[in-house]
């Protein structure tokens, strides 16, 4: 096990969300200044944004009353989307955003599961992706804050009703900054969910192959436990590429519920 | 390995910090699970707020992680 570390090494290096993608950019190990180039999670993310759309336009073309094939898959994501969280956490008001809670849902979803294929990466596993799009829904539920309570309305509705005057110099900052680092901890989330799994899934690869390069009794037994782990924290891996799609969808809608009563509260 | 303090600062750092919000998480599901329990027909409602609680717990690990990464690479 002592040549455990360059393999960890590699791995990480296969993850590092600066390699660029083919060999051809690079000259001489250094990039070319103002080169416009794609890394390994820009490529797949723009694959998986474009698969996104495709499913969608293929699903909506034919649109009738009872839908069928394609259609039906399409037409059910979407109200699993619109029962489970639009309607769930932002009542009938709600629906009227419904569409971009559904864009950001699936283009999540889509990105995460994309990298559960051997060999390809997912796109939302840089903390760029995430961090842009933690940012579009701050800016997103914050713009519908301003237009429904106006500019003022809005500014006043972060204090709690009811705050004595002697500390809203306390709680005013508070309330900004707990606004500010929700773009921080929806991207931070998304990302260490995704990077945190591909490096599991890679460290019980690394066993079982180097198990299966020494093989003898101990090595054995290694190597087959850590070959049911991986399948294990594979199964784990879909289900948490599903779980963090929804919850960030749900945290979105949660955010622009909160934008959208601002001034009641 | 070029065994430095900082990547044993790493490693503590997300070790200490996953304990809190692996509490927190467990918290949230076995109350969770409770409701649900009582009171069957709220079981949808129960379980959205439960990712949400989880999601927000989850967060304080996460921020662990992505520390010990940057204590790493601060060699």
């Amino acid at each position: 096990m002592e040549n455990l570390g360059p393999a960890v090494t590699k791995l990480l290096e296969e993850l590092n969300p600066f390699a660029v993608l083919g060999t051809g950019a690079t000259q001489g190990g250094e990039l070319a200044k103002n080169a416009v180039v794609l890394t390994n999670y820009s490529f797949f993310l723009i694959v998986a944004v474009a698969l996104t759309a495709i499913f969608f336009l293929i699903a909506s073309r034919k649109m009738s009353l009872v839908p069928k094939g394609i259609g039906n898959i399409g037409e059910w994501s979407v109200e699993f989307v619109r029962n489970n969280i639009v309607l769930d956490v932002m009542g009938s008001e709600g629906v009227k955003y419904l569409p971009f809670i559904v864009t950001v849902f699936f283009a999540v979803l889509f990105n995460n599961v994309l990298g559960l294929i051997p060999g390809l990466k997912p796109g939302t596993g840089t903390l760029g992706t995430t961090f842009a799009w933690g940012i579009m829904v701050f800016v997103v539920y914050n713009w519908i804050g301003f237009r429904k309570s106006g500019f003022l309305g809005y500014l006043k509705s972060f204090l709690p009703s009811g705050t004595p005057w002697w500390l809203i110099p306390l709680i005013y900052p508070l309330e900004i900054i707990s606004h500010f680092l929700r773009p921080f901890t929806l991207g931070v989330r998304l990302y260490a969910n995704m990077y945190a799994g591909h490096i599991v899934l890679g460290v019980f690869g690394i066993f079982v192959v180097m198990a299966a390069s020494a093989l003898g009794p101990v090595t054995a037994v290694v190597g087959g436990l850590s070959l049911v782990m991986q399948i294990v924290m594979y199964a784990f891996e879909v289900f948490v590429a599903f779980i963090q799609a929804y919850v960030f969808a749900i945290l979105t809608a949660v955010y622009m519920n909160g934008a959208i009563h601002a001034g009641s509260h | 390995m070029g065994g430095s303090l900082s990547v044993l600062g790493a490693g503590l750092a997300f070790g200490l910090g996953a304990i809190g919000p692996g509490i927190g998480v467990g918290f949230v599901a076995g109350k969770a699970i409770e409701g649900m329990a009582r009171q069957p027909e709220m079981a949808n409602k129960i379980q959205t707020t439960m990712f949400i609680g989880m999601a927000l717990a989850e967060a304080i690990a996460l921020l662990g992680f992505v520390l010990a990464f940057v204590l790493q690479a601060a060699k």
